[in-house]
């Protein structure tokens, strides 16, 4: 007879002996299979489940006609119940097999050859499933890792391209820096296949910016590079604008179409950065100046375009700031010779190239020989003997005078000693002291040495100063002077009345002596703008003589000027007319 | 060049992860060679591996479940792992499914994998972190979008606190989580422990989780319990796993093979 149950397939009657039939046996599968794989389930769970199937079991093994798919069906309900492991399997037929027909009362005639077939079947369905299962669990491990390798891939690349730009950007003002700017300097250069025949480069810094930083702080400092660098960006947009550091930017004009092109680029980032900006409450007028270089991309190198642009800036500042200059090769070529020239100072020095000669300051008075001003030569390898006037104001700027003028010094007083041997009353030396000079401590120890050391007279030693000297408002430099002064030595002024002309401190100085600059008494050689000259002049003349200082004019060239200086009564005079400077002995002879 | 420390991991599947081993263990196939074999190895050294990790998987639905009966509709997974089956918002979310779950692992692959279960899931998602760094978890966008910390959380960390070695000061983490939560809030735990264990499988474990970038760090139930300082343990306390409320009175025989201490605990008001 077959059971009531098993007419339903799979679902399970109220019948009491049919309920525990097969739920002896779904425990026993449950049982059986517990442990084989992980289970998501609670026992009852499977139980019920197990039991489930074991209706449906049993039902095909007594089914007219037997039907396979059942037992498929089985099999693949196993694994999507994640009874799925070759021992889940392996336990299922064991189970099956001893316990299936016995446990449910099962009588069919060909029930053993039914069981093998069903048992097939069930590990054909479940064996199918748990392929099926592996392959998709296979798939998806392997999307996952692919796509957790795209996502570290692509995550390097950000990072990369982040790390690229942070190399390449400066963080204040999110502007590309040096590093990509000569990377794009580079790329236009030896690209010229891009079409560009030439290439612009303009070199930008803010004038006085130091200013805004030490009154305003760098917070300011930096809000105002950052607004700036916007405007650039926004004013320049299809050039390439850099921040090189600090205050300087750069902009690259591709292809530019000429130097004007290149020079209205300029003008327009001048503008930007004129337009005042108001930072943190500060309404700030800034300017800039640009140094432009603008060439044929042939045979231009990134490095020398930058240099070009880096010195055609400087030109625009020392003209004053707030304004362009564009690269001009002559003047390059001389200030690279003025700099290798102030470069070969020391060596020269020590080489012995610098000698001094003399030129006569002479009494309108008498005629007399008073004094002579030492004048340096350097006697250059190369380039002859050269005046002055072509390396003392390189020397000065780069702080070499002090070096050169102490040997200037040192070198006049040795000379000047010796003119007293011949019995006769021996000329004063006059020698010129640069600001630097004055200004630095230990020139009274300096000097004093000098003297000791040549035996040198103090009141044969005059000191040249100039008016600027005196500018600054330094206490040193007047205390300096004045025990000079007070050993005897004589302090002139140089070209007085051309520069800053502050009498004040004519009135604080220990001073003995004024040179009038030699444009006075160039004017008076033409009888027009003479009678002007010639007033100022007897002006001078008499201040000094009402401070009890003496005149000496410079630049006296003719007999007519001599003549017109004694007659206003100045004291001396010094220029072509008295005397060429020359070697000393050659002006000493004139007076022995 | 020194890459900098954001700079991301490479996807190396030639070295076993922990993750796709624990997977092997509970009967999946989402693993790889290099997985297989170092779970062979360690199933050559400690048989009953495979049932360590599936009564530990199942003391993980039994909590989960109590939780969600409970109550507890937010669930912070640190550690999750590959996802298989049985996770955990399929159990929170056949309760109620206005829970919410954030899975955390520091496996990307774990991560990647999460993520495509849970597509189309949006009251579940995971997140790529740390379980040494609670700070950058809580602070984590897509957890502070999902849970509400002004209400009860159950933290799960279940078979992952023995991949935290002391020197990471594991107490120390779970101050930092515990802080973050409200009262009524709960902690699951379970790690490898070596309770009456010979000390030759002891070290043979330790000697196959070398391989990987996971080694073992076993404690002991004193050591286990004193992690849950500020919670009050939920009944029966600290124990094997399978000790803790099985469905059945013989699903808790022969416990100690399981190898896996766990328990719960509450913060209170």
């Amino acid at each position: 007879m077959r059971p009531s149950w098993a007419a339903s397939g799979d679902s399970v009657t109220e019948s009491p002996e049919a309920v525990t039939r097969p739920g002896t046996f779904a425990r026993a599968w449950a049982k059986a299979v517990s442990g084989t794989s992980y289970l998501p389930m609670t026992q009852a769970q499977l139980e019920a489940l197990l039991h489930r199937l074991t209706g449906q079991l049993a039902g095909a093994l007594l089914a007219e006609p037997f039907d396979l798919r059942t037992g498929h069906r089985v099999g693949a309900e196993l694994v999507a119940a994640h009874i799925a492991s070759a021992e889940g399997l392996g336990r299922t037929v064991e189970v099956i097999q001893l316990r299936l027909v016995r446990d449910l009362g099962l009588v069919a005639e060909d029930v053993e050859d039914r069981m093998a077939r069903l048992l097939a079947a069930v590990a054909t369905g479940y064996a199918r499933a748990l392929r099926d299962r592996t392959l998709d669990e296979q798939e998806s491990i392997r999307r996952a890792a692919m796509m957790a390798r795209t996502q570290a891939e692509r995550a390097l690349r950000a990072s990369e391209a982040r790390f690229r730009h942070q190399a390449t950007h400066d963080p204040l003002t999110g502007l590309p820096n040096r590093t990509l700017f000569t990377e794009r300097l580079t790329a236009a250069l030896n690209e010229p296949g891009r079409g560009a025949q030439r290439v612009g480069v303009c070199f930008l810094d803010l004038d006085r910016f130091k200013v805004v930083n030490d009154s305003l702080g760098h917070q300011v400092g930096d809000r105002l590079l950052t607004t700036v660098a916007e405007r650039l960006r926004q004013t320049l947009g299809e050039h390439l604008v850099a921040r090189l550091g600090g205050d300087e930017f750069v902009i690259l004009v591709e292809d530019a179409a000429g130097t004007d092109a290149v020079v209205e680029v300029a003008e327009s980032a001048l503008a930007a950065v004129r337009t005042p900006a108001v930072v943190d409450g500060h309404e700030l007028q800034v300017t800039a100046s640009i140094g432009i270089v603008e060439r044929r991309v042939a045979g231009a190198s990134p490095s020398d375009l930058m240099r070009a642009a880096d010195s055609t800036l400087h030109w625009a500042k020392s003209a004053g700031g707030a304004r362009w200059a564009l690269y001009d090769a002559e003047r390059n070529r001389r200030e690279l010779a003025r700099y290798a020239l102030s470069a070969a100072i020391p060596a020269a020095l020590e080489r012995g190239e610098f000698y001094l000669d003399y030129q006569p300051l002479t009494s309108l008075r008498d005629g007399r020989l008073l004094g002579v001003e030492a004048l340096v030569r350097w006697r250059h390898p190369e380039l002859g003997v050269l005046r002055p006037d072509s390396f003392i104001a390189l020397a000065e700027e780069t702080g070499l005078i002090v070096q050169l003028g102490g040997w200037v010094l040192a070198e006049a007083c040795r000379e000047a000693e010796a003119w007293s041997a011949g019995g006769v009353e021996a000329p004063f030396v006059s020698v010129n002291l640069a600001v630097r000079q004055v200004h630095r401590p230990g020139l009274v120890q300096e000097v004093r040495a000098l003297l000791r050391q040549t035996g040198l007279p103090p009141e044969r030693l005059q000191l040249e100063i100039t008016e600027s000297t005196m500018m600054s408002s330094a206490k040193e430099p007047v205390r300096a002077l004045r025990v000079l002064a007070d050993l005897g030595v004589r302090i002139a002024i140089d070209d007085f009345g051309t520069g800053y002309s502050n009498l004040a401190y004519l009135r604080d100085l220990p001073v003995t002596e004024l040179k009038v600059a030699g444009e006075f008494v160039a004017g008076l050689r033409s009888p027009a703008v003479g009678r002007t000259d010639e007033r100022i002049l007897a002006s001078l003349v008499s201040l000094a003589h009402a401070l009890d200082l003496t005149v000496t004019a410079e630049g006296v060239e003719t007999a007519g000027q001599a003549e017109r200086l004694r007659a206003i009564g100045c004291d001396a005079a010094q220029g072509w007319h008295f005397g060429r400077p020359a070697p000393a002995d050659r002006i000493l002879a004139r007076i022995r | 060049m020194q890459r900098p420390d954001w700079a991301p991991d490479t996807i190396d599947i030639e070295r076993p992860s922990v993750a796709r081993m624990y997977d092997y263990y509970l009967g999946g196939s989402h693993n790889f060679a290099a997985d297989r074999a170092a779970a062979q190895a360690m199933v050559a050294a400690v048989p009953e591996a495979p049932l360590m990790a599936q009564a530990n998987r199942a003391f993980l639905r039994r909590a989960v479940h109590h939780l969600a009966e409970a109550g507890v509709r937010q669930f912070l997974d640190i550690g999750s792992g590959i996802p298989t089956v049985g996770n955990v918002h399929e159990i929170a979310q056949r309760i109620d499914p206005e829970s919410r779950v954030v899975y955390v692992d520091v496996d990307p692959v774990a991560v990647a994998h999460s993520r495509e279960i849970l597509a189309g899931n949006d009251r579940a998602v995971v997140v790529q972190e740390d379980l040494r760094h609670p700070e950058r978890i809580l602070a984590h966008p897509d957890v502070r979008k999902l849970l509400d910390l002004s209400q009860p959380v159950a933290v799960m960390i279940v078979a992952v606190l023995h991949f935290v070695s002391d020197d990471d000061r594991p107490a120390e983490l779970l101050r930092a989580l515990r802080d973050a939560l409200a009262p009524g809030s709960y902690l699951v735990l379970s790690q490898v422990s070596d309770d009456g264990r010979s000390g030759d499988e002891r070290a043979e474990a330790e000697r196959v989780y070398r391989r990987t970038d996971s080694p073992l760090w076993i404690r002991n139930r004193a050591e286990l319990t004193a992690l849950f300082d500020g919670f009050e343990l939920v009944d029966p306390g600290v124990v094997w796993v399978p000790q803790w409320r099985p469905d059945t009175p013989e699903s808790a025989e022969d416990a100690e093979r399981a190898a896996f201490m766990g328990g719960v605990g509450r913060l209170g008001d």
